[in-house]
């Protein structure tokens, strides 16, 4: 039996997600999720989530939402404005909703997709393992106005309903430096010969068509020197590639696994976050790292979760409100 | 340890390693990548997120947190190093038998083809549906049986702009491969007709019928055929 329902009111561009279908790739499916890995986890984090539960992905657009139970949010990742019961609340912080308040998320400004996570969860139908939407399989899909999301479990409201930054502060990592992309060379550089040094001396603007599937950039753009044809091959999330045409394409998760184009670079896991935040019109540098440095950072970024886990665990634990192992509902 | 012959290794990111085969013998390549990208599977070590095999060569995502690519890379080195390549990948492969209505009233692509081809269309569809063909790896999108090309006097040019959104169970070609898409996406391959079967079963795992090692052939049948066979599920002969 569902705890309750999350109803839709107003839908924006949102989807249930999660961090992807791992599964997927090795049948020619892309792996998908949270574009902007770290934003979703910190969002189930605060919420006492797996970081994997489903949550919702927000592009862009202002949406609203009912549920009919009392329950616990925390929204993370694009700054914006959340309003509980038209009263402003604030992100990257666990927010107590009574049954019947609208959560509104306004203004997404400083980035491009915001990550909603209800405690408990959402009730949703999984493929290989996964939530996350797949729009060639044509599974899962934005949400539409009037449509209910059973809820995994009710929250009571704690200590107030002021449990938060009033309280504690939690101090969610800061947000890295959205105009910098690190890259590491990729394994076909060598067919660009020197035009490859192009991609970390210029400047690239995002173009409008960039989506889940990967980012399109005009700039100057480095050339492959060598002809031929490239039997397809697996590519990895974040390779970045020079098709026919006028723009430089970076794979995202929604990529296609197999493809004939030789990779230049790739995106480290750490900068596919910033990528995921990017907004058309935003000009973006490439900054050439190492392997090593991106492996320390993508091990730093997860050791600060870690231990945001830990203090979201203790706060919850320190107000007797919650269990420490996650699973008991709550009456 | 040394770098195995069969194979090299080339890091590709920070979360993933292609693993491209040496072997003259691209048969030998073929099964080197898949046997590499079974056991892995099998032996689910903890760190690495997938496998992909292709053609001739196999990505390897790991989680950068859980894995470091030089364990994965000497991991890989000693699973090469125990890999015998004369052994089939399947001791029994399925044939499948696909029914196309190829392109000849020229909705897509066929008449291009073979004009850049300097052949008849209708020598191509004969090329094309000649051979038996073996499912080389899964692809993109949707776990698209990626083929070998038919045997077409030169390799087929990708469109230069790509079509937004290409059906389900269109036929193409490029380069030296050929596939089915088993659902609808966007594609750069040139078309040349479309099966009326359907591949794709979202509640099956793998969401399609066959595997890598499977046998694909293709005969060509007229629209009323086409019509009648619609809606079909693809199934082994």
């Amino acid at each position: 039996m569902s705890a309750g329902f999350l109803t839709v009111i107003e839908a924006g561009s949102t989807q249930v997600t999660d961090l992807g279908r791992t599964r997927g790739p090795r049948y020619g499916v892309p792996v998908g999720g949270a574009l902007d890995q770290r934003s979703a986890r910190i969002a189930n984090i605060l919420t006492g989530n797996p970081d994997g539960a489903p949550l919702l992905e927000i592009m862009a657009m202002d949406v609203e939402f009912v549920a009919d139970t009392d329950i616990l949010i925390a929204l993370a990742g694009a700054e914006a404005s959340l309003l509980v019961g038209g009263t402003r609340r604030p992100n990257e912080q666990p927010v107590s909703v009574r049954a019947g308040e609208t959560i509104e998320i306004r203004r997404i400004t400083g980035g491009l997709r915001a990550y909603l996570a209800i405690r408990g969860s959402l009730d949703v139908p999984r493929l290989l393992g996964s939530c996350a939407p797949d729009s060639v399989l044509g599974f899962g899909g934005r949400l539409v106005a009037g449509q209910r999301i059973p809820l995994g479990r009710a929250t009571p409201p704690i200590v107030n309903e002021h449990f938060g930054a009033e309280l504690y502060r939690l101090n969610v990592p800061p947000r890295p430096d959205a105009t910098t992309v690190d890259a590491t060379d990729g394994p076909d550089i060598a067919d660009f010969a020197n035009t490859a040094a192009r991609l970390y001396g210029e400047p690239y603007v995002v173009s409008p068509t960039s989506n889940h599937i990967g980012l399109r950039m005009t700039g100057v753009l480095p050339e492959r020197q060598v002809q031929g044809e490239v039997l397809s091959r697996g590519v990895p999330v974040g390779a970045v590639e020079v098709p026919p045409g006028t723009e430089l394409l970076v794979l995202h998760r929604g990529r296609g696994v197999t493809a004939g184009y030789p990779v230049l670079a790739v995106v480290t896991t750490a900068s596919l976050d910033v990528l995921a935040q990017a907004r058309p019109g935003q000009t973006l540098r490439f900054r050439r790292v190492s392997e090593a440095y991106a492996a320390e950072r993508a091990r730093a970024e997860r050791a600060a979760l870690d231990a945001l886990r830990l203090r979201v665990q203790s706060v919850f634990t320190a107000l007797d409100a919650f269990p420490t192992s996650f699973g008991r509902t709550l009456s | 340890m040394s770098v195995p012959m069969s194979a090299t290794i080339a890091v590709s990111g920070n979360a993933a390693l292609r693993v491209s085969s040496t072997l003259a013998d691209r048969e030998a390549g073929w099964r080197l990548v898949h046997h590499l990208a079974r056991f892995i599977d099998d032996a689910r070590v903890p760190g690495i997120a997938c496998v992909i095999p292709t053609y001739d060569a196999a990505l390897i995502e790991i989680d950068p947190v859980e894995a470091s690519l030089e364990r994965v890379r000497s991991y890989v080195e000693s699973v090469l190093e125990r890999i015998d390549v004369g052994r089939p990948l399947t001791e029994t492969h399925r044939l499948f038998d696909v029914p196309v209505l190829y392109d000849l009233d020229g909705e897509l692509d066929l008449a291009m083809i073979a004009e850049a081809q300097g052949l008849r269309p209708t020598e191509i569809v004969r090329l094309h549906s000649e051979p038996t063909y073996v499912v080389r790896c899964l692809g993109a999108p949707g776990g698209s049986p990626m083929l070998d090309g038919p045997a077409f006097p030169a390799p087929v040019p990708r469109l230069s702009s790509p079509r937004a959104s290409v059906p389900q169970g269109v036929v193409s070609v490029a380069g030296r491969q050929a596939t089915i898409t088993p659902a609808a996406a966007p594609g750069g391959w040139p078309l040349i007709g479309r099966t009326p079967l359907v591949l794709l079963d979202l509640d099956a795992e793998p969401f399609v019928p066959y595997e890598p090692g499977d046998l694909i052939r293709f005969h060509a049948i007229e629209r009323d055929e086409y019509d009648a066979l619609l809606g079909t599920r693809m199934v082994a002969a």
